[in-house]
């Protein structure tokens, strides 16, 4: 990656794409957790033309883009076929993955429907960070199937020491708990690249798409 | 001039003689021990004969659920909610009927590792169709069960004049079992419903014969096809627990056009011969209908 290199993935704003996109990817939509706090979702998207682009786009050495866009028939149907779109901070998800797989010291294996998902994803049960490109879902990591208690507890605090301010979830049956895979959170983050067309979109502009 | 190819002589329908025998064959059959129930219904399309024992009876479905369950996979698919190839999430994790506590299908008490195998990657619809069917997945089972819903699977059966099939569950759903909460099956039902499809009458002629051909690829052949002639093609489901053995399919003999039969069995826990018994009933009933005198049973 000399000085030559560029990222393959043209930055789009969500705001200015097609209706059906904009009625399930939901851009700069304010939602609310269960809390009650207010998130803003992404708007900034990358585009990505085709699922070729996606298993050849390497986001870090040990992650392609396609693991972490790789959704099922819950997708919104819009999403199911390409271009799709995928919002701007995966790249730092994906570098995040990268140090904990360097902690681990073997394969990391991330779940289906575990990296992006859109608002609209079936399988959301309320505002998720997978709709900001910020969550993952690990499965397997090497050989071990991160399905009980001991696995997914040690593998969460390993997460915790690599990665300053991660959220995991915790081991349990219910609801925000997890007990067949590792949830890795970052929050509510939300990336605007350089050379993002947002300073000529303004207000009103913003107002017409929604 | 083309040379027409006279049409085959139908056969006619078995005596009443012949059906008695086979009712006395059957009522034999059940006084064994460790034998509680006997059901059985068959539908002749070569003749529109039909025999029914017990063929209303509600019994514990075990795995014969699953053509229901495919059933209302096609249904999906017709409606255009799924394709064949629409990819599914295998997630090893299912809310109980009962109070929607998850649970997980055990996969040393699945019949099939290859979906076990998947675990937190996509497989397609079709490919776990098949997998539900012919190995009797149970992992496959709910998958599909979840993305279709149990609500599709019974409106499918409403919808289709279809009685005596009752879904209520996924498999494998310990909390449902002990809180009584099972799936039903009569033999009744599953002749309907493995009629229609035979007959290329569930929804479409083509999703009919892509079921259809899914259930040929059966793997457990020691019910129904067990003692019959190897020119004879079944396509069948099985469905077994501790309590219950049952068999139902679609019999193709040759130079005939194919029966619809059910034959389920409810058993003391340790009783042996299931699958025996099946195929002692299933062969009695192609005798019945492919022989000139109406079978020999004795």
């Amino acid at each position: 990656m000399g000085e030559a290199y560029r990222f393959p993935l043209r930055v789009v704003d969500g705001l200015r794409l097609e209706r059906s996109l904009r009625d399930v990817l939901l851009p700069g939509r304010v939602v609310y957790d269960d809390a009650g706090h207010p998130h803003t979702l992404p708007r900034y998207f990358y585009e990505v033309p085709s699922w070729e682009h996606a298993m050849n786009i390497q986001l870090s050495p040990n992650f392609a883009l396609w693991e972490l866009i790789q959704t099922d028939v819950r997708e919104a149907a819009p999403l199911r076929g390409f271009p799709r779109f995928v919002p701007c901070a995966v790249t730092m998800l994906a570098l995040c993955l990268e140090r904990f797989r360097d902690a681990v010291g073997t394969f990391v294996h991330v779940a289906a429907n575990g990296g992006y998902r859109s608002p609209r994803h079936a399988v959301n049960t309320g505002t998720t960070t997978h709709s900001w490109g910020t969550a993952v879902n690990i499965y397997r990591i090497g050989d071990v199937q991160l399905d009980d208690r001991e696995a997914i507890d040690r593998y969460s605090a390993m997460a915790r020491q690599t990665l300053p301010g991660v959220w995991t979830r915790p081991f349990g049956p219910n609801r925000g708990q997890t007990d067949d895979q590792l949830h890795l959170d970052f929050g509510y983050v939300v990336s605007v690249p350089h050379g993002a067309p947002a300073d000529s979109l303004g207000f009103d502009a913003e107002r017409r798409a929604s | 001039m083309p040379t027409q190819v006279p049409p085959l002589a139908r056969a006619a329908p078995p005596s009443d003689v012949a059906l008695d025998s086979l009712h006395t064959h059957i009522d034999a059959l059940e006084r064994r021990p460790g034998v509680r129930t006997i059901a059985v219904a068959v539908h002749d399309t070569e003749t529109g004969a039909s025999f029914r024992r017990h063929a209303d009876r509600w019994l514990h479905a075990a795995s014969t659920i699953k053509v229901a369950i495919l059933l209302g996979v096609y249904a999906a698919i017709h409606r255009g909610w799924l394709l064949p190839h629409s990819r599914v999430h295998v997630r090893n994790r299912f809310a109980s009927a009962v109070d929607g506590h998850p649970f997980r299908v055990a996969a040393d008490r699945d019949a099939d590792s290859e979906v076990h195998r998947s675990i937190g990657k996509m497989m397609r619809v079709a490919d776990l169709a098949v997998h539900m069917i012919t190995t009797s997945s149970n992992l496959a089972t709910n998958l599909l069960l979840d993305l279709v819903g149990l609500e599709t699977v019974q409106r499918s059966l409403d919808e289709l004049y279809i009685d005596g099939i009752d879904v209520r569950r996924g498999v494998e759903d310990e909390r449902a079992f002990e809180a009584g909460i099972n799936n039903r099956v009569s033999a009744d039902g599953l002749v309907q419903l493995l009629r229609l499809i035979a007959e290329e009458r569930a929804f479409t002629p083509e999703l009919s014969r892509e079921m259809l051909g899914i259930l040929h690829r059966q793997e457990f052949r020691s019910g129904i096809p067990a003692l019959l002639p190897s020119a004879v093609r079944v396509a069948n489901k099985t469905g077994d627990i501790s309590t219950v053995a049952h068999d139902a399919g679609v019999v193709y003999a040759p130079n005939r056009k194919p029966y619809v039969v059910a034959i389920l069995t409810e058993w003391a826990p340790e009783a042996s011969g299931r699958s025996a018994t099946i195929a002692d009933i299933s062969h009695a009933i192609y005798e019945l209908l492919t022989s000139q005198h109406g079978g020999k049973h004795g």
